[in-house]
């Protein structure tokens, strides 16, 4: 197991991040493409900046929004989202990996820290699980994605939990580590792929939705023309 | 703002449709509204084609991809719309709508889609898939609000425009939107209320005479004057419904002494094509930047109507040369600009009753046009009170998205649309509500009434012709007065 586990941390990790990074790029950049050539046809190029920067930090700091509808939902997805982040990202055992690996390490989270927010990611993450499978509007629009990502997101964070905090055999210890490192990597592959896409994407959507009303001129008679409807009546 | 789901026996009158079995057989099409007969043949090829067409031509596909890459569907769209409130069909979920198309989009326009489909042979575009985007798209009042609530910043009311525009070009669309828009650019009269030019001057004359008997004062709206500061464009059904919105712009033009006209080649603001064609609305737009140029006037006033509005503001540059097109404002800017440079004068005690106002989302939802009339407001009316939600996150008036002018929908925009905004009116206890939107003003009216709401509905600039206080100058003495009015037998 010792020697699947390393195989997993090394070589597999590093292949399914590169996937990650690569496809979280490409879908980036063809987003930017995309905007570039709307703008491009665009028959009116005035953009209000100042509302879609207003309206994008709304979401990112959704203070807000929050309170206004579904409020339990609604904090305990920006708090998972906050878990979510930050500790996979400063992580002592992960820095010093890192570090370890490419010689670059960062500032990491106290213990307490990381070890309240695992908990309290888990947490919300079940609640999140349960609201989409009890609330009435969630569930009725919800595809089996959106209730296989908690599922998947709690295993690292499960496992993780268990072998920093908990007093495990090695064994054990090295079972959770492995399906810790396995399920970590299954996500990164899965990430550019789903909807969780929206980590690199969702800062440009008030660009796009912005862009997309901004429609080329002449496109009635280009679209007859498509369309074989030239000199048809209205 | 908490609501509660309508009950059945509502639920069956405002869904009941008042189409005849037969049309509905030979249309093979079971919607509420009416259609002008169609080709029924092969709806999916035609529907596909009329996509791609669009597609190619425009920069959906942009926001397209966008969409399906990250919508998250997490329901918070539901909290915001007045439809799925009011009826608690969990179809009537603004995400759901939306994936009507989007899945189209997904299955026939992308390469995963293709693949898939062809693997597993299914997710074919069907009739069915058809007939329940013609039903749902025309369920929703465009209003934007839930493209305010979505974290992923889906653009809802985009997709239910490019779904209607998409169903148009295989000739599913409200007849009532499709006869008018056919008047206002290929009929006689040039506008969607059909109304000739030699009635439009008797009606404008008969205004003067009314104004002039009122107030004293030669309050004139003046028509095919060239080289003004602007050109007047409102909705054209104003000039038969909403005359004393119309006296209080002239009566603003009056006091400040700015030229401005009326042109009787083209003097219809309403654009339908937002609601339902984008070759529509580029047409419109076109006729307005042309009446324009005709009579070389320097910008584009709008009425008091949030979609005409709108639409000029946001497709004149787009359609009418960019940077270098004209300027569009609408009224309510500009009275606004007067009374701020100290032209207009109101009277701050005529106005006794609880007033509110209510924000059209054509003007508010983008934080265009907010504070403005709610100062002027205040100006003159001692008990203006607030209803909330508003301004960019206000209530429709149930009747966006083209609805009010289907008049088969009624029933439904009433009850259904309407719904949230008549709890909201209740709750505010105004005597008067203003709206500044001919779309919104006859929605409210038919609203209170039908909700049985003692309130009553008008446009801002009544208000003004109300509060205006005109200069002793321009007040003619009674006996000049009595000997310039026309005598009587």
């Amino acid at each position: 197991m010792e020697s699947w586990l390393e195989f997993a941390k090394g070589p597999l990790f590093r292949l399914t991040f590169a996937i990650m990074l690569l496809g979280l790029i490409r879908i980036f950049m063809l987003d930017i493409w995309g905007i570039y050539k709307a703008y491009r046809k665009a028959g009116d190029k005035n953009m209000p900046w100042k509302l879609v920067l207003s309206r994008g930090l709304e979401w990112f700091f959704p203070v807000n929004r929050v309170a206004r509808n579904r409020p339990f939902y609604s904090t305990f997805s920006t708090l998972f989202h906050i878990g979510l982040l930050v500790v996979p990202i400063f992580l002592y055992a992960h820095v010093k990996q890192w570090e370890k690996s490419i010689g670059i390490s960062w500032i990491t989270l106290p213990f307490d820290w990381a070890y309240w927010l695992t908990i309290s990611t888990i947490v919300f993450a079940i609640a999140l699980l349960m609201g989409r499978m009890f609330n009435k509007s969630s569930s009725f629009l919800s595809r089996k994605q959106d209730y296989l990502w908690p599922i998947l997101l709690l295993i690292p964070f499960i496992t993780g939990f268990v072998c920093a905090h908990l007093n495990v055999n090695p064994t054990y210890y090295q079972f959770f580590m492995l399906m810790h490192v396995l399920s970590g990597n299954l996500i990164f592959i899965l990430i550019p792929f789903t909807k969780i896409a929206h980590c690199v994407l969702m800062p440009l959507s008030q660009v796009v939705c912005t862009i997309a009303w901004k429609f080329p001129p002449e496109t009635d008679e280009a679209v007859c023309s498509t369309l074989n409807k030239k000199g048809a009546a209205v | 703002m908490n609501t509660t789901v309508i009950t059945d026996e509502e639920k069956q009158k405002a869904f009941k449709s008042l189409r005849k079995p037969e049309t509905i057989e030979k249309q093979k099409l079971d919607v509420r509204y009416h259609i002008e007969d169609f080709d029924v043949s092969e709806r999916p090829r035609r529907f596909l084609e009329a996509f791609a067409a669009i597609l190619k031509h425009s920069n959906y596909k942009m926001a397209l991809d966008h969409f399906i890459r990250m919508s998250a569907k997490c329901s918070r769209c539901a909290t915001t719309c007045q439809v799925y409130q009011a009826t608690g069909d969990l179809k009537d979920i603004p995400c759901y709508r939306s994936e009507l198309l989007l899945s189209v989009y997904r299955r026939h326009f992308t390469i995963g889609g293709l693949i898939k489909g062809r693997l597993l042979g299914s997710g074919y575009l069907t009739d069915d898939k058809i007939q329940e985007m013609a039903d749902s798209f025309w369920n929703c009042t465009a209003c934007k609000r839930c493209s305010l609530e979505c974290p992923s910043g889906i653009d809802h009311a985009l997709i239910t425009h490019l779904g209607r525009y998409i169903l148009s070009e295989i000739g599913i669309a409200p007849r009532a939107l499709v006869v008018s828009t056919r008047e206002q650019l290929e009929g006689a009269t040039k506008n969607t209320s059909a109304i000739p030019v030699p009635a439009l001057k008797d009606t404008l004359e008969f205004l003067e005479d009314d104004m002039f008997e009122e107030k004293s004062v030669r309050i004139k709206f003046p028509i095919d004057v060239e080289d003004t500061e602007y050109v007047f464009f409102p909705a054209v059904s104003d000039f038969l419904m909403e005359a004393e919105s119309l006296m209080g712009i002239a009566a603003v033009f009056t006091a400040t002494g700015d030229s401005w006209t009326t042109g009787t080649g083209y003097f219809d603001g309403i654009n339908y094509g937002l609601f339902y064609s984008d070759r529509m609305l580029e047409r419109v737009v076109k006729k307005v930047d042309e009446e324009t140029k005709r009579l070389r006037g320097k910008n584009i006033l709008i009425g008091e109507c949030g979609h005409a509005s709108r639409s000029a503001k946001y497709f004149i540059p787009t359609y009418c040369g960019g940077k270098d097109a004209p300027l569009v404002i609408n009224i309510m800017e500009y009275t606004y600009m007067v009374w701020k440079e100290g032209k207009l004068k109101f009277n701050p005690n005529i106005v006794t009753e609880k007033v509110a106002y209510h924000d059209p989302c054509n003007i508010a939802r983008q934080r265009w046009i907010i504070d403005k009339p709610r100062e002027l407001l205040k100006a003159f009316c001692k008990n203006y009170v607030e209803m909330t939600p508003s301004g960019e996150n206000n209530i429709c008036c149930g009747g966006g998205g083209g609805t009010v002018s289907i008049d088969e929908l009624r029933t439904y925009r009433t009850t259904v649309g309407g719904k949230l905004k008549a709890d909201q009116i209740r709750k505010s206890g105004c005597e008067i509500l203003v709206a500044p939107c001919a779309n919104c003003k006859k929605q409210l009216r038919e609203l209170v009434e039908d909700q049985g709401i003692a309130c009553e509905v008008v446009g801002l600039h009544d208000l003004i012709y109300k509060a205006i206080i005109f200069d002793d100058s321009l007040i003619e003495k009674e006996e000049a007065k009595s000997e310039s009015l026309p005598k009587e037998n």
